[in-house]
């Protein structure tokens, strides 16, 4: 299972598992966001290389906009995905 | 070793946690520490999904200790394919670089204690084992 809540001013919180079942799902809804955005990671259990590869296509889509894109909040678990794809370094993870 | 069989396809992969979770809480593991291996059979199971070119379903093997978890995935009818040798992803490249494609072996590759390639029977047996950590 996997939801995105979405508040206000351009906070969003991802919740569930981001895995490849669920992937196309967050797609459409991540291409839908034109604007600053900060994601609090704290109810996401699990991502894998299909959930990353969603984060990283709106990661270049809003920078490319001018818009900054934060990924906040995660648990160890979660940022060791990041870390072992070397994009702790590269991505906006607070 | 338990197995269990699962259609090719990625809503398999709800039914697959729930398989890996009830094995590891009836062996009074805590299923938290199953991250890793929930990644390593994702990424092993959606790359067979993909790639593999069969038509049968996945076997998935499980087996455990207190400290870590072996895992088998076997897929029947393709051809030869050693996974252990995929191509190596530069996770150093700036994002602009970055291409789809790759990164999931990455990953199994970097939390895999041993990473296991064998074929017989025109059938793909990939083994592995994690850590169970917190």
């Amino acid at each position: 299972m996997f939801d995105i809540e979405i508040g206000t001013a351009g906070n969003v919180k991802l919740v569930g598992r981001l895995d490849a079942a669920e992937a196309d799902r967050a797609q459409q809804i991540f291409r839908g966001f034109n604007h600053p955005l900060t994601a609090d990671f704290s109810d996401l259990e699990y991502i894998s290389s299909a959930g990353i590869a969603v984060l990283i296509e709106t990661y270049k889509r809003l920078t490319a906009a001018g818009h900054a894109f934060r990924l906040t909040n995660m648990k160890p678990r979660v940022r060791n995905v990041f870390t072992y794809a070397g994009l702790d370094r590269l991505l906006q993870i607070e | 070793m338990v197995m269990r069989r699962f259609p090719r396809t990625v809503g398999s992969l709800q039914s697959i946690v729930s398989f890996v979770h009830e094995f590891l809480a009836e062996r009074g593991i805590d299923p938290e520490h199953a991250h890793d291996a929930d990644l390593v059979i994702e990424e092993l199971f959606t790359n067979m999904v993909k790639y593999g070119g069969g038509q049968a379903d996945i076997a998935i093997g499980l087996d455990a200790d207190p400290a870590r978890l072996t895992i088998e995935l076997r897929d029947a009818g393709v051809e030869e394919w050693d996974v252990t040798q995929s191509a190596p992803v530069d996770v150093e490249a700036p994002l602009e670089q970055r291409r789809p494609g790759g990164l999931g072996l990455h990953l199994v590759k970097r939390v895999a204690e041993n990473f296991r390639y064998a074929y017989r029977d025109r059938t793909s047996i990939v083994t592995v084992t994690t850590r169970l950590t917190p």
